[in-house]
């Protein structure tokens, strides 16, 4: 096993050195020379301008990159700012991370950056990614002063996104979440949050920093347990903040695999948390960072409808031993009708998301297969959701996103059901 | 004269008799035995098919993955197989019993031999199930990540993936039962080449123009997709 990353006796020294820190900024890095020296660089604003009352120190957990990330943080070395890098190695298996944008195993890096953070008593600790692009020092306000000022346990990020970006998110990863947990935190999965200095602390007493969910999930597993714990829980508006593309990307049913085990995961561990929770509440929204116009984007669904009725055609075995017959007879008619009617009902969305989770759960065929296996209905919702939407106002699709919701909210009971009964019979 | 043929009549009437006398408990116990093993493979054969009704026997096999085996089985039930597969197994021994009662060195030829070949059948019989559930494994895997990649053949790839795995498993189980000798490996070697051939072919007729494109410089930029710019989380 690798060596712990914060407790070599160097990076102690240094933190005692510093002597305390009201924030604490950690970046985790994996060769991400190209981008991370102007996030660093943002940050460094935000902590000179806007949060220039507050001791701070930015903390770099790197997982041994091999172009020039580190060097970067070593010529930001500032007094208002000083630096602290932390290494840690990871296996070369665990280099192949499907999600586009992270590093490889993050649990670790968060780690260490939450132990150093606690080493230096900070009261807010903020995690950003190392490849944001149009972050500005507002956003880097935005997510510490809900913590500073305001008593919040967790800062969740809002971005302002295209209706047609972040798509895995808005329709299926937020509203599952949602429906699950009970709280409308509309990017669960963000990798960029701030923590309280008793919600580290919290963090740091858990017993799953060396399972699979501290090393790969680590970041939905953080918002989950603040929901579970009770901690006080806000969003922050941060703009149209986005991740630099990695290449190449990862295949999308690689990366619609990984975020489905992480919530199914969190589902079978949490079931005796969300099988009580009815409903949803409102998460505070808080401090409008200033928004930049967004590039108009595209989407044609000719080529999801595509895959789908070929997932349709050929795949039909497969879905049909999670799905019932109803849901099945469902997408029978999205595969034979015509393309400008081809909607997916939310209700049926929700309803096959929530039998590929108990298919998960129950085993009813190899995992990997059954989540790759999941692609074509996602796509086949995006192209119902793109084709729906084309014209649509970023309010109109908001409104769309909430009407989504509320039927994922609606199933739940259908999900509570068939999870306690899954024998039942279910047309 | 007459005395000798008399005695010699008397005789062969004798060994007769004697044979007979020699063969009929032998006969007997071959008869008593088959019977005998009809009543309990009757008896054992049904108990073992309402015992493995009683834990649902048809419905774990399918969940914990070989539901192949229904394919099979008498009326697709794997019940109804492991029944028949007892009943045969009880006949096979009440058979054995009866033959060491009519001829004891038969027997245990027999026996010496169907122990000696026992190895080869569990190794076969182990061989065909890992391989049945790795082809159906490798199948359902190769279609999904087919359909994913939108290849239109998806499932003629996964057909190809799973009766490839299937013709080399059938192979190493005939060679481990020692059935066909030197013409089962001639005849998936032929068979395996074959197949090798005709991917090379598709691969390479169907890769021609990715190749020949790989080969030349592009005169202008291609356009880039613009949902490729748009972020999946």
């Amino acid at each position: 096993m690798a060596e712990e990353p914060t407790l070599l006796p160097t990076v102690l020294a240094r933190i005692a050195s510093l002597e305390t820190a009201d924030i604490a900024i950690g970046i985790p890095t994996y060769n991400n020379g190209e981008t991370v020296g102007h996030v660093v660089e943002i940050v460094q604003a935000a902590l000179c301008d806007r949060l220039a009352s507050y001791r701070s120190v930015i903390i770099n957990a790197d997982a041994g990159s091999t172009d020039d990330t580190v060097e970067k943080f070593a010529g930001k070395d500032l007094t208002h700012s000083p630096v602290v890098q932390l290494t840690y190695a990871v296996l070369p298996g665990q280099k192949l991370v499907p999600l586009d944008y992270e590093v490889p195993d993050k649990g670790r890096a968060v780690k260490g950056i939450l132990r150093a953070a606690q080493q230096l008593q900070a009261k807010a600790c903020v995690i950003l990614a190392p490849n944001l692009r149009g972050l500005t020092p507002a956003a880097v306000g935005a997510l510490c002063r809900p913590v500073l000022e305001e008593k919040f346990d967790f800062v969740a990020p809002y971005y302002k996104r295209h209706k047609f970006d972040g798509l895995v998110t808005s329709g299926l990863v937020y509203p599952l979440i949602r429906a699950l947990y009970g709280k409308r935190i509309r990017q669960p999965m963000g990798g960029d949050f701030a923590v309280s200095g008793p919600l580290v602390a919290h963090y740091l007493a858990q017993n799953v920093w060396e399972s699979d969910k501290g090393r790969v999930g680590v970041d939905l597993w953080m918002v989950t347990e603040a929901i579970n714990k009770g901690f006080k829980l806000c969003q922050a508006r941060v703009g149209a903040v986005s991740r630099v593309f990695r290449e190449p990307a990862p295949a999308l049913s690689a990366t619609l695999a990984q975020v489905l085990t992480e919530i199914f995961d969190l589902a079978i561990r949490d079931i005796s948390v969300w099988q009580r929770v009815r409903g949803s509440e409102e998460v505070p929204l808080l401090e409008a960072a200033p928004d930049l116009p967004l590039a108009e984007v595209a989407l044609d669904p000719q080529s999801s409808i595509d895959s789908f009725r070929l997932g349709f055609k050929n795949l039909q075995p497969v879905w049909g031993a999670v799905l019932p017959p109803a849901t099945m007879l469902v997408l029978k008619r999205m595969g034979d009708g015509p393309n400008a009617r081809f909607i997916f009902p939310d209700q049926a969305w929700a309803r096959t998301v929530f039998d590929f989770a108990l298919g998960y759960r129950l085993r009813t065929m190899n995992r990997d297969h059954l989540l790759h296996a999941f692609t074509p209905l996602y796509l086949a919702w995006v192209a119902s959701f793109a084709g729906e939407m084309r014209d649509a106002r970023p309010e109109q699709a908001e409104r769309r996103f909430e009407a989504l919701c509320l039927a994922f909210e609606s199933q739940k009971p259908y999900l509570i059901s068939r999870w306690r009964w899954p024998d039942r019979f279910n047309p | 004269m007459w005395q000798n043929i008399n005695k010699a009549l008397v005789d062969g009437v004798h060994r007769v008799l004697f044979g007979v006398v020699d063969f009929l408990p032998g006969l007997v116990v071959l008869v008593v035995a088959f019977l005998g093993a009809v009543l309990v493979a009757w008896v054992l054969s049904r108990l073992t098919r309402s015992l493995l009704r009683l834990i649902k026997f048809d419905k774990r096999v399918e969940e914990i993955g070989f539901s192949s085996l229904a394919d099979w089985s008498p009326n697709r039930s794997p019940t109804l197989l492991v029944g028949k597969a007892v009943w045969w197994l009880i006949i096979a021994f009440g058979l054995l019993v009866g033959l060491a009662g009519f001829a004891t060195d038969l027997a245990s030829k027999i026996v010496v031999q169907a122990i000696a070949y026992l190895p080869n059948v569990i190794v076969g019989l182990a061989l065909l199930i890992i391989g049945t559930l790795l082809a159906r494994f490798l199948a359902r895997g190769a279609l999904i990540g087919a359909v994913n990649m939108q290849m239109r053949s998806a499932q003629f790839i996964s057909v190809v993936v799973k009766w490839s795995v299937l013709v080399i498993t059938a192979a190493m189980v005939l060679d481990h039962l020692r059935i066909g000798g030197d013409i089962v490996k001639l005849t998936f070697a032929i068979l395996f080449g074959g197949v090798v051939l005709a991917l090379a072919l598709v691969v390479g007729l169907g890769w021609k123009d990715l190749i020949s494109r790989i080969g030349s410089k592009p005169t202008t930029e291609q356009p880039k997709d613009e949902s490729s710019t748009l972020h999946r989380l």
